[in-house]
């Protein structure tokens, strides 16, 4: 197998994970909590963080990204997986209504779709995305994001310029 | 049966795409052009509503660039204005080849918020219900994919499987499709009596009939090898890059299965393999789906015999108001890695809902392997990811 797996038991891993970040990157908050290593970083450092988990912790699969909009500021959670137990939950908060974060595509590539995902759903734009259209919506005509707190789904929405 | 040597005569393709792509570019000396060909949203051999934005050179793709949402219904959105109790038929609505699936992930992400202790049937009847959900959909999986390549009659064994495995599912769930059978804490009702036997009768005979109607029928098919091997061929590292999971990463030798390395429900109890293969194209993933039929046959006859009695579910109350904070559930779905994430804000609605779907992830392959390959080879790689419709579309 071309692939190496992390060894040893998941609890020294994960405190090697939550050292190897804390030793490199300014963290506002870590711990460990079960299997998962929770830490929170700010939103500029998202894109460094992410390539030391990738290329020094060797934590090899981005499972998702999810946005939370809490109305005034959203919330991304990264779930980076190392395939044997441990988890690397790496989240950050962006100010303000309208969100821009470093892409993390350069590396995990996986993170392309998720973040055109977050972009059509929430507008998060995704600074050095190399290719951000919208996956679901329309491409034209469309200025929404559908889910947004502010989306009302009982209001009709037009399509501006196609009537 | 074909021979060794004739094997090797047929494969269609060798290397990898980047290296195919590689070969000198005969265009700019003969002034040709590509041309761009729409593949889609309605096409008889596409799993679903998909359409494909292809760039041709001859019959050679080099470009291909997925577009999505003829069927988005915005689940997730549907999720937030609902109870958490009613967004379980929802879920079923997702992956329509994996409904079990699709509920397990938001139930366990949800039991995740409320700390729930579930008691020992309940789990061992939800693992008997996915592991018999995963035969309905690895078996008609292998159909489809020889369907793509012109061979009708694998798909009509698999589906008479697949219509039995759906009668037991019918039997227990009461629906044959989207069955709102898992509940947050629990299962909706006890397993009718006698059903384990027969399940377990059905068992024998589907070991006997897989052998004969689907693994000797298409292994040795001149169709199939042809048509599979060498095709969609990726290394480990591009695979985990991509983000694929499940039967195409497993075929590529990565060792990494949800349900071992991320026990959920009981099945760190039970006993079974993790089936890998090393080639990493099409063929290989078959062949995982292959083993995969054989360890659910496994896993099933132990849990029919490890059964425990009592309750389905547990009592966690009417009105489901769980604890501020994320819950997360990752099952392994037919297609690989099914995630949930649920937001709650303590109020009886959740705040967000997130479906890591692994149908959606793993078609970015489509963009990074299909370059370099035969326009006909579009049709087994899909075959190899098996996405289906309502998955990546949400």
């Amino acid at each position: 197998m071309a692939v190496s797996m992390p060894g040893g038991d998941v609890a020294s891993r994960l405190s090697g994970y939550l050292d190897g970040l804390k030793n490199r990157h300014g963290l506002e908050e870590g711990e460990v909590e079960g299997n998962v290593v929770r830490v929170v970083v700010a939103p500029e450092s998202v894109p460094q963080v992410l390539a030391t988990a990738k290329a020094q912790l060797k934590v090899l699969h981005l499972s998702f990204i999810t946005v939370v909009d809490w109305e005034g500021s959203f919330e991304l959670t990264y779930e980076l997986l190392d395939l044997r137990g441990g988890t690397v939950r790496v989240k950050t908060v962006i100010e303000g209504t309208e969100p821009v974060i470093g892409s993390v595509t350069s590396v995990y590539p996986t993170a392309n779709w998720h973040e055109r995902e977050a972009y059509d759903m929430f507008g998060v734009a995704f600074r050095g995305h190399p290719d951000l259209r919208r996956t679901y919506m329309w491409q034209d005509h469309f200025d929404h994001h559908p889910l947004l707190k502010s989306f009302d789904i009982s209001t009709k929405r037009t399509f501006e310029g196609l009537r | 049966m074909l021979s060794e040597e004739r094997r090797n005569e047929t494969v269609a393709l060798d290397g990898t795409a980047s290296e195919r792509l590689a070969r000198p570019d005969i265009r700019s000396e003969f002034g040709l052009e590509t041309m761009d060909m729409n593949m889609g949203p309605q096409h008889p051999a596409m799993h679903g509503l998909l359409r494909l934005i292809l760039e041709l050179d001859g019959e050679t793709v080099m470009r291909c660039d997925p577009v999505m949402g003829y069927l988005h219904r915005s689940q997730e959105k549907i999720a937030e204005n609902r109870m958490y109790p009613a967004v379980v038929p929802m879920t079923d609505r997702l992956d329509y080849f994996a409904n079990i699936h699709n509920e397990h992930g938001y139930v366990l992400a949800v039991e995740d918020l409320l700390d729930a202790e579930l008691p020992p049937r309940a789990e061992y009847i939800r693992v008997l219900m996915s592991e018999l959900m995963r035969l309905a959909s690895h078996i008609p999986s292998i159909g489809f994919l020889m369907l793509e390549l012109g061979a009708f009659t694998p798909i009509l064994y698999a589906f008479r499987e697949r219509e039995r495995i759906q009668n037991f599912l019918e039997a227990i769930t009461g629906a044959r499709m989207m069955f709102h059978y898992f509940r947050i804490g629990g299962v909706k009702a006890d397993l009718p009596p006698g059903i384990l036997e027969e399940i377990s009768e059905y068992l024998d005979g589907l070991e006997g009939r897989f052998q004969t109607d689907t693994v000797d029928l298409v292994t040795g098919s001149e169709i199939y090898v042809a048509r599979t091997k060498g095709v969609g061929r990726m290394t480990p590292e591009q695979a985990l890059d991509i983000g694929v999971t499940g039967p195409p990463l497993r075929g590529t030798g990565v060792d990494f299965d949800i349900r071992r390395d991320y026990p959920y429900s009981v099945y760190n109890e039970l006993d079974f393999n993790v089936v890998t293969d090393d080639a990493g194209d099409v063929a290989a993933s078959y062949r995982v789906r292959i083993g995969e039929v054989w360890q659910s046959i496994r896993i099933i006859r132990q849990v029919i015999e490890k059964m425990p009695e009592g309750p389905v579910m547990a009592d966690l109350g009417r009105r489901l108001r769980p604890k501020e904070g994320d819950g997360f559930g990752r099952v392994e779905s037919p297609r690989g890695e099914y995630a949930v994430h649920v937001v709650s804000d303590g109020s009886d609605s959740a705040y967000r809902v997130h479906y890591r779907d692994p149908s959606f992830c793993s078609m970015q392959l489509l963009q990074e392997v299909v370059p370099g390959h035969y326009l006909p080879d579009i049709m087994p790689i899909m075959g190899m990811i098996d996405p289906v419709s309502g998955g990546w579309d949400k």
